[in-house]
């Protein structure tokens, strides 16, 4: 099939038509997002308000 | 045979076993009872996710061919109960309480499902939970493929979370008890809301094997029941060592109320601004009286801090960092956003932005968490605080609705025991102690590692002296 550039611009158009109905990210969403981000990033400033001595390894085991 | 009545349906453990062993009733007649029940009054609460009425019939009648022979079981043969619907259950749908995994189906069972129908307990359904247990950080108590869990003394309130359908279920007298989870709060804060005894055992002690994993070194899994003797009997039967589970402590319960220390020996930290200035107003006289029940019992009060960290920082922190690693397929393929609340997804996602370094500093920190709650317990033998500060929320009410942004209390008391009593993997015991505005309030009773016993102990002299645990909510 030979290609016109009327056809290729058809096409270009309904690509960028069916882009444009992709849903993009709601404000809303974006809020949330940035919210939880935030919520990371405070606890992780309280966590260093507590020095760790060097010698300190993860707590992976729980003993009586 | 003696009918079947609405007693029954909230009868101890005791004595439900103890009129099956009498033939007053066969398993099958008890069984159909619940279930018909829990199939009916269930969605009222939105508490049910998977009515099992003939595999609960099936098992009944098993029992009943026990019995019959005489091939005693014990306590909790033939006794109909419910599961949050995160633990598996081999060919049933296990929906986690979330839309992406509403057609998942198991080819295996949970452990903790297989040692009670051991000993012939009988599965009567699935229970509702918040989705993915909350995995995320929720808003609204909508968040639930099941819809919001509604609280049997008032539907218009929350039945918190996120074992919403184990607590609720139990309060409404729907089964004889349930098996919930916590990860931080998912066990203390729906029983305290709908007034159920409840046990969050020590990490380790019950197997987590084919329950859905939200975070390894927090998750547990344990019993919603009419008194702290019901929860000690389920424990016994669900406690012990897992290959499955590599959280396993590779230990026994085994329930000796005969071998309880004397209360008068038993030292009991508090916080005296918690219930004076923390709890809700229109809480403080049930939590005054609660108090006063504890003393008169013997036990010795006294006034303690807990030690100085940031507990709900540390536990944010390892939760996000190990549910992200967990979900992370979930939320690469986009089904994420089939979640109901929408916070939850955004939290979701950003799981797994979190630096390798703060995952770290956090269980770094928890290792000196642990060193000093250990001394602690070095001082007191229990510590008992307020199950939730005040009564369970309107179901459309935010639930960060007045969290932070104030000024620190001066005294912040135990205020950080649930994510404290979660990252040193402590047991806790839920007590109803009193309403407020027509709705339950509770205590609990934190112990050492592995001391359900002496938990169990409290439990068992406070609800001697009391009735709160007891109460029915109107309409069942």
């Amino acid at each position: 099939m030979k290609l016109t550039r009327r056809k290729l611009a058809t096409v270009l158009a309904s690509a960028t038509a069916l882009a444009a109905q992709q849903p993009a990210p709601t404000p809303a969403a974006t809020d949330d997002l940035k919210a939880a981000r935030d919520r990371l990033q405070a606890n992780a400033r309280a966590l260093a308000t507590t020095p760790i001595p060097m010698a300190t390894e993860p707590a992976f085991q729980f003993k009586s | 045979m003696a009918s079947i009545g609405t007693d029954t349906f909230f009868a101890p453990l005791s004595d439900l076993n103890a009129s099956l062993k009498a033939r007053e009733f066969s398993a099958e007649n008890l069984a159909r009872a619940f279930a018909e029940r829990l199939q009916q009054l269930g969605p009222r609460y939105n508490a049910l996710a998977l009515p099992l009425p003939a595999e609960a019939l099936r098992q009944a009648r098993e029992v009943d061919k026990d019995l019959k022979r005489e091939r005693f079981r014990g306590p909790l043969q033939g006794i109909p109960y419910g599961v949050k619907d995160l633990l598996a259950f081999a060919g049933q749908p296990t929906t986690w309480g979330a839309k992406p995994y509403a057609g998942q189906v198991f080819d295996y069972t949970a452990t903790v499902i297989q040692k009670l129908s051991a000993v012939g307990a009988v599965l009567a359904g699935k229970l509702s939970m918040v989705e993915l247990a909350g995995g995320g950080g929720y808003r609204f108590p909508s968040a639930s493929l099941t819809g919001p869990g509604l609280n049997p003394w008032d539907r218009t309130r929350w039945s918190g979370g996120s074992s919403s359908g184990s607590a609720a279920a139990v309060a409404a007298g729907l089964v004889a008890f349930a098996i919930g989870s916590e990860t931080s709060g998912s066990i203390v804060t729906p029983a305290s809301f709908c007034g159920v005894t409840a046990l969050r055992p020590t990490y380790g002690l019950v197997s987590r094997h084919g329950a859905m994993a939200l975070s390894w070194t927090l998750d547990k899994l344990g019993p919603f029941a009419r008194s702290a003797e019901d929860c000690g009997i389920i424990l016994q039967t669900i406690a012990g060592k897992d290959s499955k589970d590599p959280g396993s402590a590779g230990r026994s319960f085994y329930y000796t109320p005969q071998y309880a220390r004397p209360m008068k020996d038993l030292r009991v930290g508090y916080a005296p601004a918690d219930f004076a200035e923390w709890v809700e107003p229109a809480t403080r006289p049930a939590f005054e009286t609660a108090i006063g029940v504890l003393k008169a019992s013997g036990l010795q009060l006294v006034e303690t801090k807990l030690p100085d960290f940031p507990y709900g920082a540390a536990l944010s922190t390892i939760l996000a960092a190990e549910m992200g690693s967990i979900f992370e397929p979930l939320i690469a393929s986009g089904k994420v956003d089939e979640l109901a609340d929408k916070p939850q997804i955004a939290g979701l996602k950003a799981s797994l932005e979190l630096p390798a370094k703060d995952y770290l500093k956090a269980m770094r920190l928890r290792r000196l968490m642990q060193e000093e709650i250990s001394r602690l317990f070095g001082t007191v033998d229990v510590l008992v605080a307020p199950g939730r500060a005040g009564i369970a929320s309107k179901i459309d009410q935010p639930l960060d609705r007045g969290g932070g942004g104030g000024a620190p209390p001066k005294d912040p008391g135990f205020r950080s025991i649930i994510p404290m009593g979660n990252l040193a993997g402590l047991p806790a015991l839920v007590l109803p102690c009193g309403f407020a505005e027509n709705m339950p309030v509770a205590l609990q009773v934190v112990g050492a590692p592995f001391s359900e016993n002496t938990l169990l102990a409290i439990g068992r002299e406070f609800q001697s002296h009391t009735d709160w645990h007891k109460r029915r909510p109107p309409g069942v």
